[in-house]
């Protein structure tokens, strides 16, 4: 577990660093940290935003979410947005950083 | 004496007023042309009103007499109820009651639901609209509850929860009266309930029956479903439209919604009642009888839609029929007092089907519906959003057509594995992506359609944005509806030429309605672009359509 938070503050910091940078090589999380992003992303996330972020059905296209503003990206999924409902008492704060893992690593296709 | 006089001419009067818009009024709506009393105009869901000051020649007079804004930025999609010179008009956020001399609001009871339900309400929030009855207006809510007004003040007479919005459910369907039980459906199948249909008291909202559209183990239906998991626990099949009603049969038939989750693997077998419609008794639930149109549905072929009651000459001989232009495409015609099949054609572009048999009912699937289920990304026709969505057709029983919005889009569409289901999250597991449109390719059409044959007596097709307003078809041989950029037009029910159109401030996605106040013939419609297209098309729609609902009425400018 401790492991896992630590990765999480690696690759958070790195992500802030780099994504200020706008550096490509922000994509260094850890795998399940991903994969609890994409599960939760395929779930929850796609019937608005697309299946793998291809497709946004009207939803804000997170392929644009500027890289570097993590904190509005939490607080919108926390407390909802426009017309998307808040999310924080159902997701962890973890679970979100892994939806932003996600979001910041992409799809490859 | 005297006082005994005085006390029964009280009682007379409160008599009148208690049974003021009855279950006669309700069976008999459409016969008085002020009133507009049930969901679909009429028990029988036809849309259609005998009407004609408002006609081909007259209509280029057809002007705004009064808007009211409805506040609301979620979306308009519903039916106004008419009763006595009063309009009951719903959204997900509030009942208005409107004066139709004068376009002022009456009252209006807004609802405060909490701001994470939007998370359990998979197309679009909205409300489809208000039932009346015995003095009473009665709406559903988005957090799953049943709500009773009294007509006149708004003050809330009852409230009734049909079921826990966290684990799913949500209401957004417009209430039933039939045989003096108030009737309502329920939504989530992309959530993993298990649908059902309740009757209600419309004097206490206590809960009288409850029917759950997938039978338990041990009861009739359930050995559709594997046996070896809980999938019909978790299996869908909602009810989000109004089933019309047949009050000389006393039946009802409400259409149910699509299987959970949408990948097919873990529910081998019919899955019944999912997809299928159900013709029930009003008093206690009970199933008369049922078809299944979607078998094993792995497509989101929700079979809600209106089922528009009529009588057609088949062979020569008039039947009762029930009709549905099915979102998987092929359109339907029931025996109504028995569920025979009589005729089921396609209407639109259907690959994942050859036909439908008729000795079994069920769709021959092709290579594509194999594909599919094998879980491979397959180009898919129609789409799982349908041959045609909710859009409401109209029915008009003197030229015996179906007119309609309908969609022509195919995706490219695949299972994807499928996880445990948790409640109160999306329990679907595919994935649903465009395709590229060939050039010129319509995007969906406005027809008229002869329900047996499915032969169109026009087709005007639409190559910018689908219509998803219902069809409104009248005696003075016009069609209305609306368009998602906002104009509200009238065809000639003829040609679907189109006639007339007047600009409103926000997209259409709702029901016109016609009737009558002091002789004169309004038309209203509400605006405010939202439901699903709106998720679908706001990123083309967004810079040009703004959100925001109104009530529009219209009448004829005096010569």
């Amino acid at each position: 577990m401790r492991g896992v938070f630590a990765s999480f503050a690696v690759a958070i910091a790195f992500a802030w660093t780099s994504a200020t940078a706008q550096s490509p090589q922000l994509l260094n999380f850890a795998p399940e940290q991903l994969k609890t992003g994409a599960d939760i992303y395929a779930r929850n996330c796609s019937p608005c935003h697309g299946a793998r972020m291809l497709d946004p059905q009207g939803a804000f296209d997170l392929r644009k979410f500027p890289r570097d503003q993590h904190e509005r990206f939490v607080n919108s999924v926390t407390r909802g947005k426009n017309q998307m409902p808040p999310w924080g008492d159902l997701l962890k704060p973890e679970e979100i950083e892994a939806l932003w893992a996600y979001v910041l690593a992409g799809e490859k296709g | 004496m005297k006082f005994i006089t005085a006390a029964s001419a009280v009682l007379f009067f409160a008599g009148t007023t208690a049974t003021a818009q009855t279950l006669d009024d309700l069976k008999n709506d459409g016969k008085n042309a002020d009133n507009i009393l049930t969901y679909g105009m009429g028990y029988h869901q036809q849309r259609y009103s005998p009407l004609k000051q408002v006609d081909r020649s007259t209509v280029k007079r057809l002007v705004p007499v009064w808007n009211l804004s409805l506040n609301n930025e979620w979306g308009e999609q519903s039916q106004p109820i008419v009763y006595n010179g009063v309009m009951y008009v719903t959204n997900a956020r509030a009942t208005v009651a409107i004066d139709i001399a004068s376009g002022k609001q009456i009252w209006k009871q807004t609802l405060d639901w909490p701001p994470e339900t939007p998370r359990v309400v998979c197309c679009g929030v909205s409300n489809k609209g208000a039932a009346i009855y015995n003095g009473k207006v009665y709406r559903t809510t988005l957090d799953a509850h049943v709500v009773a007004y009294d007509a006149k003040t708004g003050k809330e007479v009852w409230k009734s929860k049909a079921a826990e919005w966290k684990d799913g459910f949500s209401l957004t369907v417009a209430p039933l009266i039939a045989n003096g039980v108030l009737i309502t459906g329920i939504s989530g199948a992309e959530f993993g309930v298990r649908g059902f249909i309740d009757g209600w008291d419309p004097e206490t909202g206590k809960q009288l029956w409850r029917h759950y559209t997938i039978p338990a183990r041990g009861e009739k239906g359930n050995e559709t479903w594997p046996q070896d998991n809980n999938a019909w626990q978790i299996g869908g099949g909602s009810a989000w439209i109004t089933g019309s009603y047949d009050p000389d049969l006393d039946l009802m038939y409400w259409g149910i919604g699509n299987p959970a989750p949408w990948a097919s693997q873990s529910r081998p077998g019919d899955n019944l009642y999912t997809s299928s419609v159900l013709a029930m008794r009003p008093k206690t639930g009970e199933v008369v009888w049922y078809y299944q149109f979607t078998p094993n549905d792995a497509y989101d072929y929700d079979a809600c839609w209106e089922l528009i009651l009529a009588e057609l000459k088949v062979q020569g001989q008039p039947r009762k029929v029930a009709m549905q232009l099915n979102r998987n495409g092929f359109l339907y015609v029931l025996d109504r007092t028995n569920g025979a099949l009589i005729s089921a054609k396609a209407y639109g572009k259907v690959n994942w089907a050859s036909h439908v048999d008729m000795k079994t009912g069920r769709p021959v699937e092709t290579d594509i519906a194999k594909s599919i289920r094998e879980a491979r990304a397959t180009e898919h026709w129609p789409s799982t959003r349908g041959a045609k969505n909710w859009e409401h057709a109209a029915f008009n029983p003197q030229t015996g057509l179906l007119y309609a919005n309908t969609l022509h889009e195919g995706r490219m569409y695949k299972h994807l594995e499928t996880k445990p289901h948790v409640v109160g999250q999306r329990y679907m597991y595919i994935e649903n992506l465009p395709l590229p449109r060939g050039a010129g390719e319509p995007v969906g059409h406005i027809e008229a359609i002869d329900p047996l044959t499915a032969e169109k007596k026009w087709r005007v097709p639409l190559t910018d944005f689908q219509m998803w307003s219902a069809m409104l078809a009248t005696g003075g041989g016009l069609l209305f509806t609306g368009k998602e950029t906002g104009e509200f037009i009238a065809l000639d029910a003829d040609t679907g030429k189109q006639l007339w159109q007047f600009q409103t401030g926000s997209g259409i996605n709702a029901m016109p309605v016609t009737y009558t106040h002091q002789g004169r013939q309004y038309v209203t419609v509400l605006s405010g672009i939202g439901g699903l297209y709106w998720n679908i098309a706001r990123e083309q729609l967004k810079d040009t359509v703004p959100q925001g609902g109104s009530v529009w009425t219209f009448a004829l400018m005096p010569n």
